[in-house]
C-alpha cells in the first residue's frame, strides 16, 4: 500500500460495477479519483450511472464488480460492505431530503453527538446565514433555505467526503449561479474532497478543478475541465462538455482528407475510421461559395451558424454578431485548428 | 348530489340524534341508576383495555407488515401485498370461537404446548382476536404512508451515522405515525362496535351493556343511554382518527421526490421475511377457516341454514348497493363545494363511529316514534291497530346499516373522485362532449373501481354485522352472523361452525376484489 501523500487520492474508485437485474447495468465499469480538497464533477446525460456511483461511494448502494477505496480501508466490493452510517460520509440529495417533521436546527443536528450539539448546529446555520430560521419547519423555507439547510446538515459532521446530487437543479434560473458560488466557497474552505453531480455542461466546466464524463455506466474521460473541452477522447465525450461538429472519416496514408482541407493523422492507423471533431467555436466565416447559410441563431455577442457543405453534411460554426452573413447566403468556413481533433471512431 | 348527500348524512344522523333524544328527555328506570352503581365502571374499564390491547397489537402488526411490503422485495411479496388484507373478511367473533375452541382446557393447543398455550379469553384474548383480524386498517394506511416517503430522506438519515434501525425509529416511523394512528382509531371503533367477540370470550364491554339492557332489561331509555356514552366514546376516538389523518396529509414531504426502492432480500432472509409476513394473515384468516371446517365436518348442517344464507345475501347485497350510490353523491356534493353538500357529507362520514348496537337503537327509537305519531290516526280511520311495519321488517335492518356502512362508502368514493381532475373536466368539454358523455367516458372508468371496492367492501361488514342484525331482526328471520353466534353463545359450536365458514367464504371472494383495489391504489399514485 502507498502511503498517504498529498497528491494521493482520499478515494479510489476502481471497476465499480453495479447491476440491478434490468436489461441494461446501471454502472459497468467506472474509475474514479477524489481528492482531498478538490472539487469533482460528474458529468453525464441522466440515466448514464451518474447517481449510481454517486449512492455507491455513500455506501447505499452495493457493488457487483470492482471496489471503492477510502484511503487504507475496502469500503465497497463484491460481498464487502461498509454501511453508509460508518463511512461518515457528507451527502447532498437532488430533493434535499429534508426530514419534514423536524425543524432546519433538529435536522442538521441530526448526524451531531454530544451534548453540545445544538450549538454546533447552530453555529453552521449561522454559517449559512440561516441562523433566524433555526426553528422553522422545511416546508416554511424557501428551495433556496432548504438547499443551504441540507448542505450545513451534510457538513456538520465535518465529513472528508461531501457528495452533492445534482444540488443546484431543483432551484430557478436567477437563483442558482448565486446558491452555486455560496455552495462552492463553503465547500472549498472545509477541504473536505467534493463531488458533484451534474447534467449542465456549463456548471461543470465553470466549477469543477476535476472532469468526469460519464456515459452508460462508464467514465469515459476525466482530467482538468479545460483540458476535457480542448481533448475529447471520443464524439460522445466531446458533445457531453458542449456543442461540436463530428465528421466521419477514415485515414489515409497519415492524413485524414475532408471538406476543410487534408490534416495530419500521424499514430492512427491506416484505413481506420475516425471522427474529425471540431467545435463551432474553432469555425469561423470568410466570403467564398462552399457553404450555404441555413439557419441563424443569436448567442448573445456571437451569431451560431449552421450551413450545408456540397455533400449536405451540417456545420456549426461561429460569427460576431456584427460580421454575421445573411441567410441563404453563401460563404467559406475557416478553421482554427486549436478546437480541432481527430480521434478514432468508437 | 346535494339531495343525495343529504338523504346520506339524515340516514347517518337521525338514529344517533333520536338517540341523544330519548336518552336526554326521558326518565330512566332504576336499571340505569342500579347499573352505573353496580356495572358500568366495569363495562368501561373492560372497554378500554379491549381497545387497547387491539389497538397496540393491530398497530404492532400493521406497523411491521407496512414497512416491510412497502420497502422490501421478497419472494411472494407482490401476491402478499393484498392477501395481507383477507383477514377483514373474517368476522373476530369466528376467530374468537375458532381460537378459544383450539386453546381452551381441552383443546389442541393445549396439549401440544404441555398446557403452555394461554386460554384465549377476557380483554386480552378479544383483543388479541381484534388485532389478527383488524390489523389490515393500519396495515393499508401504514404501508401507503412508507410507500409515499421519500427514499432520499431514509438515505440521508444513513449517511448522517443512524443504523437501519435508528433511521426508521427517527425518521420513518415519525413520520408514518399519524397514519398508523389513524387506523388503530379505526381498530378501537371497530372493536368498541363489537359485541359476538367480547360476549364469547367474557369480556364485559359498553356494547355488551347496551344489549344487556335492551335485551335483558328491556328498556329502550337504558339502552338509549348506553348507547350515547358509547357512542360519545366512539366519537372521541372518531375525531382522534380525522385529526390524525390530517396531520398524516400536511407533514407529508412536498414536490417531487424519489420514490423509495424496495430492498432485495434473497435467499434465507428472503423466505424468512415471507414467513414473517404470512403468519398475521395464517392466524388470522387461515386458522379460523380451518377450525371451523373441521368443526363443520362432524356436524349436520343446522336447519334454517339456507334460509339464513338467502338473508345475509339479500341484506348485504342491498345494503352494499344503496350505500355505494349514497357514497358516491356524497363524494359529488363534496367535490361540487356547496355548503350544505359539504356539511351533509361530512355528517355522514360520522357514521364510522356508530357502533351497531347504537345504530339500531337508534333506528328503533326513530321508528316506534313514527309508528305513536301514525297510529291513533290510523286508529280513528280503520278502528285497527296499525300493523308493525316499520321495525318488523327488513327495512329497519337496511337503515341501521346504512347509518352505519354509508361512511365507508363515501371516503372510497371520494378518494376515486378525487382522479378526475378539473383539468380532464376541462378537456373534455373544450372537446365538445356533453355531460352525459363526460360522466360515462370520463368519469365512470376513473371512479368504477373505486366504487365497486366500496361497495364490497360494505357488502363483507353488512355480511359480518351482528349487533343491529339482533336488535332489529325481524321475528324468525335469520342471518348466517345471527345463527352462528345463537349457536356458540348454546355452546353448541359444532353447529355454528359452518354459518361462521359460510360468512367467510361469502366475504372471502369480494374481499380479494376489494383488496386487489386497495393496493394497487398506492403503486399508481
Amino acid at each position: 500500500m502507498a502511503q498517504m501523500r498529498p497528491d494521493t487520492a482520499l478515494i479510489t474508485v476502481r471497476g465499480a460495477a453495479r447491476d440491478y437485474g434490468r436489461d441494461v447495468p446501471a454502472l459497468i465499469h467506472a474509475d474514479l479519483d477524489l481528492h482531498a480538497g478538490q472539487i469533482c464533477a460528474l458529468l453525464g446525460p441522466s440515466g448514464s450511472g451518474k447517481s449510481t456511483l454517486l449512492r455507491a461511494i455513500a455506501g447505499l448502494e452495493r457493488l457487483d464488480g470492482g471496489q471503492i477505496q477510502c484511503g487504507e480501508s475496502l469500503w465497497s466490493a463484491p460481498g464487502i460492505h461498509v454501511p453508509p452510517e460508518a463511512r461518515q460520509v457528507g451527502l447532498v440529495f437532488q430533493d434535499y431530503a429534508l426530514f419534514p417533521h423536524m425543524t432546519a436546527l433538529d435536522n442538521v443536528a441530526f448526524g451531531l453527538t454530544g451534548p453540545d450539539k445544538n450549538q454546533r448546529a447552530l453555529d453552521e446555520l449561522t454559517r449559512a446565514e440561516l441562523g433566524d430560521k433555526a426553528r422553522a419547519y422545511p416546508h416554511e423555507l424557501s428551495g433556496g433555505e432548504q438547499q443551504r439547510v441540507a448542505l450545513a446538515r451534510a457538513l456538520a459532521p465535518k465529513p472528508d467526503i461531501v457528495l452533492l446530487d445534482e444540488p443546484f437543479s431543483g432551484l430557478d434560473r436567477r437563483l442558482r449561479a448565486d446558491v452555486r458560488r455560496r455552495t462552492l466557497s463553503v465547500l472549498r474552505a472545509s477541504g473536505a474532497a467534493v463531488l458533484f453531480v451534474t447534467h449542465d455542461a456549463e456548471e461543470a466546466l465553470e466549477t469543477a478543478d476535476t472532469l468526469a464524463l460519464m456515459q452508460a455506466g462508464q467514465i469515459i474521460q476525466s482530467g482538468p475541465p479545460q483540458h476535457v473541452w480542448f481533448n475529447p477522447v471520443s464524439a460522445d465525450a466531446a458533445r457531453l462538455v458542449g456543442d461540436i461538429n463530428v465528421l466521419p472519416a477514415r485515414v489515409d496514408a497519415q492524413t485524414v482528407d475532408m471538406v476543410l482541407g487534408r490534416f495530419n493523422a500521424a499514430g492512427l492507423d491506416d484505413q481506420s475510421a475516425v471522427d474529425v471533431l471540431i467545435r463551432p467555436e474553432g469555425l469561423g466565416v470568410r466570403e467564398g461559395d462552399r457553404f450555404l447559410v441555413i439557419d441563424r441563431a443569436y448567442a448573445g455577442a456571437s451569431v451560431r451558424l449552421t450551413v450545408e457543405d456540397e455533400t449536405g453534411h451540417l456545420w456549426h460554426a461561429m460569427a460576431a454578431h456584427t460580421d454575421a452573413p445573411e441567410l441563404r447566403s453563401r460563404v467559406d468556413l475557416e478553421l482554427d485548428t486549436r478546437f480541432m481533433r481527430i480521434v478514432p471512431r468508437r | 348530489m346535494t339531495l343525495i348527500a343529504s338523504l346520506a348524512a339524515g340516514l347517518c344522523a337521525a338514529p344517533i340524534l333520536a338517540v341523544a333524544w330519548l336518552a336526554l328527555t326521558q326518565t330512566s328506570g332504576d336499571y340505569l341508576v342500579h347499573l352505573a352503581q353496580t356495572r358500568l365502571p366495569l363495562y368501561a374499564w373492560t372497554s378500554l383495555k379491549v381497545g387497547v390491547f387491539a389497538a397496540l397489537g393491530a398497530g404492532l402488526i400493521g406497523t411491521g407488515l407496512g414497512w416491510i411490503i412497502a420497502r422490501m422485495e421478497f419472494p411472494g411479496r407482490s401476491v402478499l401485498s393484498w392477501a395481507l388484507v383477507l383477514p377483514l373478511a373474517v368476522p373476530a367473533y369466528v376467530a374468537a370461537y375458532a381460537w378459544l375452541d383450539l386453546s381452551h382446557v381441552a383443546g389442541p393447543l393445549k396439549a401440544w404446548s404441555f398446557g403452555l398455550f394461554p386460554t384465549v379469553r377476557g380483554s386480552w384474548g378479544a383483543g388479541a382476536m381484534f388485532a389478527l383480524v383488524l390489523y389490515p386498517y393500519v396495515y393499508l394506511l401504514a404501508r401507503n404512508a412508507f410507500s409515499g416517503q421519500s427514499a432520499d430522506m431514509f438515505d440521508a438519515a444513513r449517511t448522517l451515522g443512524a443504523g437501519p434501525w435508528t433511521a426508521f425509529r427517527r425518521t420513518a416511523l415519525p413520520l408514518a405515525r399519524p397514519s398508523i394512528a389513524a387506523g388503530m382509531a379505526l381498530v378501537v371503533m371497530e372493536a368498541l362496535a363489537d359485541y359476538g367477540t367480547v360476549s364469547h370470550l367474557g369480556a364485559p364491554t359498553l356494547s355488551i351493556g347496551l344489549m344487556r339492557a335492551w335485551s335483558g332489561a328491556g328498556s329502550l331509555v337504558d339502552a338509549a343511554r348506553l348507547a350515547l356514552v358509547l357512542v360519545t366514546v366512539s366519537m372521541i376516538v372518531f375525531g382522534l382518527e380525522r385529526a390524525q389523518r390530517a396531520r398524516a396529509r400536511s407533514i407529508q414531504a412536498s414536490g417531487k421526490h424519489r420514490p423509495p426502492v424496495r430492498t432485495r432480500m434473497t435467499g434465507l432472509r428472503g423466505w424468512a421475511l415471507t414467513g414473517l409476513a404470512l403468519l398475521p394473515p395464517v392466524l388470522g384468516l387461515v386458522i379460523p377457516m380451518a377450525r371451523m371446517g373441521w368443526r363443520a365436518l362432524y356436524e349436520l348442517p343446522a336447519p334454517g341454514l339456507v334460509d339464513g344464507t338467502w338473508h345475509s345475501l339479500v341484506l348485504a347485497t342491498s345494503a352494499a348497493l344503496i350505500a355505494a350510490a349514497l357514497g358516491l353523491g356524497a363524494a359529488y356534493a363534496l367535490r361540487a363545494g356547496n355548503p350544505f353538500g359539504v356539511l351533509a357529507s361530512r355528517a355522514a362520514g360520522l357514521g364510522y363511529a356508530v357502533p351497531g348496537a347504537v345504530a339500531a337503537v337508534g333506528v328503533m327509537v326513530l321508528l316506534s316514534g313514527i309508528q305513536n305519531l301514525i297510529d291513533p290516526a290510523w286508529r280513528q280511520l280503520t278502528g285497527e291497530v296499525f300493523p308493525i311495519l316499520l321495525t318488523s321488517t327488513a327495512f329497519a335492518l337496511i337503515l341501521a346499516y346504512l347509518s352505519r356502512f354509508a361512511a365507508a362508502a363515501i371516503s372510497p368514493a371520494e378518494t376515486a373522485l378525487a382522479r378526475v381532475t378539473p383539468s380532464l373536466d376541462g378537456a373534455a368539454r373544450t372537446l365538445g362532449a356533453s355531460p352525459s358523455k363526460r360522466f360515462w367516458r370520463v368519469h365512470w372508468p376513473l371512479i368504477a373501481p373505486g366504487a365497486l371496492s366500496a361497495m364490497l367492501l360494505v357488502f363483507v361488514e353488512v355480511l359480518k354485522e351482528l349487533p343491529a342484525t339482533m336488535i332489529l331482526r325481524p321475528f324468525n328471520f335469520d342471518t348466517l352472523a345471527v345463527i352462528a353466534h345463537n349457536f356458540a353463545s348454546d355452546e353448541r359450536l359444532g353447529e355454528a361452525a359452518l354459518p361462521a365458514l359460510l360468512i367467510i367464504v361469502t366475504a372471502l371472494l369480494p374481499m380479494i376484489v376489494a383488496a386487489r383495489y386497495l393496493s394497487s391504489r398506492d403503486l399508481e399514485g
